[in-house]
């Protein structure tokens, strides 16, 4: 299953791919929001404070696709819209669940990580244009890059694999 | 013709109090996406739901929303699209709401041929609730109210539809989220009355087994099996399969949608308009004479 729909890789042009390329940071970013909010209102604010961290981050990311964007071609209209993307960079909504831990938290981030890269892996042997290769290989690299910071972030986690749920009651009937 | 309207410009700033996990996220993101794709502005759309989990969705759009009684979605639907035909009604529930409760409704809505689009977000328990039995819970389905196991039989809600006869019929899981976001904007374009069964998995009370993560490997969309949606008898045959094989896709698509009971609302009122004026009066002698 594709997560981008109507987008022809061989035609689309240096413009669209970054349109699309602040979508998929902007459907993380959102994403990673509702984790939060879903979190928070699940008594969970460790994770949701982490999450929300995560929406910042790729805010960020958005933002500098954006300016790049904006610098190469102005306010020209875009071709390309969220209907297109499904969960690219964005964890699907299955990965949260209440009572997680930190670690899975990671464990999801770096997962989405990893589906993006793959994305990025699997759209390159498509794309003609020179320039658009240099773009997509340094997004494909951005990644790597993200799954190094979540992986060290991992290896400092005190939480053990197993600790989540482990304090979480039952649910109760009423 | 309307400006563009991404999907967040129907996402309200509800935020969803659903749990972490649950498959509603998935159906209301589908259906963000879908009504951008249909275009239509929110002022122009009304969701109508009944009580529980799935039918919280008219707070989180920014359309109109009507949050009503338990089991009662669908007659207040007809009530709303008769009043103003020109609005876009989109019924939202769950399977015990639809199906058990509103059961009655649902033949009478799919017989008038009434232009609306039912959402079940069947996740086969009472999840607001915590953890009942439903009327979709498969049969030995341990719960709160069924300790060793429920002796019923599910109600199959595909072949119930199918069987009174609704023109536009189909199955979607969020474990495919552009398979279900296709489906609803189908369903929403269907001109008559059309129903998706959404297979969202409860998370907390749902079966480990009928999770997303199973969907995705279980799932069988039906245009891969060569299923023609014209079929009404081949679309009645695969729908028996419910509970056993996980289709997703169209079962049916009348090739030839009837007449919607909004629009022969309509053109009986354009017919007593052209034809001879009837007085009250007329009326009356009737029951006069009587």
């Amino acid at each position: 299953m594709t997560p981008v729909t109507g987008i022809d890789f061989e035609r689309i042009t240096l413009r669209d791919a970054l349109d699309l390329a602040v979508l998929i940071e902007e459907e993380a970013r959102d994403r990673y929001e509702e984790f939060a909010d879903q979190l928070a209102a699940h008594d969970t604010p460790e994770v949701a404070d982490f999450f929300s961290r995560m929406a910042r981050i790729e805010e960020r990311h958005r933002t500098e696709l954006l300016e790049r964007r904006r610098t190469l071609f102005g306010s020209a209209p875009s071709a390309v819209d969220r209907r297109a993307l499904f969960d690219v960079e964005a964890p699907g909504y299955e990965a949260a669940h209440a009572f997680m831990g930190v670690r899975q938290a990671l464990e999801t981030v770096l997962a989405a990580e990893v589906k993006a890269h793959t994305f990025f892996s699997e759209a390159l042997p498509r794309v003609k244009d020179p320039e658009l290769k240099v773009l997509f290989q340094e997004l494909r690299e951005e990644e790597v890059h993200h799954q190094a910071l979540v992986k060290a972030e991992l290896a400092r986690c005190s939480e053990k694999p197993d600790d989540s749920e482990a304090y979480a009651d039952d649910p109760n009937a009423q | 013709m309307n400006a563009f309207l991404a999907p967040n410009d129907y996402k309200s700033p509800l935020k969803p109090i659903w749990c972490p996990g649950c498959g509603d996220y998935g159906v209301l993101q589908a259906l963000y996406r879908a009504l951008s794709a249909v275009g239509r502005p929110p002022h122009e759309i009304a969701f109508i739901s009944g009580i529980g989990c799935s039918s919280r969705i008219p707070g989180y759009t920014t359309s109109y929303g009507f949050n009503t009684l338990h089991g009662r979605a669908l007659p207040i639907a007809q009530g709303v699209k008769l009043a103003n035909p020109d609005l876009l009604v989109i019924v939202a529930g769950g399977d015990g709401d639809g199906f058990s409760i509103g059961g009655g409704h649902v033949p009478h809505v799919i017989r008038r041929n009434v232009d609306l689009t039912y959402l079940v977000m069947d996740n086969q328990v009472y999840g607001l609730t915590k953890g009942q039995l439903s009327p979709t819970s498969p049969r030995g389905l341990k719960t709160v109210t069924s300790p060793m196991g429920s002796l019923e039989q599910p109600i199959n809600p595909l072949l119930t539809v199918l069987a009174y006869g609704a023109g536009f019929v189909a199955q979607a899981t969020p474990a495919d989220m552009p398979g279900m976001t296709a489906l609803i904007e189908e369903a929403i374009r269907y001109p008559g009355f059309s129903f998706v069964n959404i297979q969202s998995p409860c998370i907390t009370f749902g079966e480990e087994d009928q999770q997303l993560k199973a969907h995705k490997a279980r799932m069988k969309p039906l245009a891969s099996l060569g299923h023609d949606p014209a079929n009404q008898l081949a679309a009645l045959d695969l729908a028996r399969a419910y509970g056993t094989e996980l289709y997703t896709g169209v079962f049916y698509r009348n090739p030839s949608p009837p007449p919607t009971y909004d629009a022969l609302v309509r053109q009986r009122q354009v017919e007593l308009q052209k034809g001879e004026p009837r007085s009250r009066s007329r009326v009356l002698d009737g029951y006069l004479k009587a």
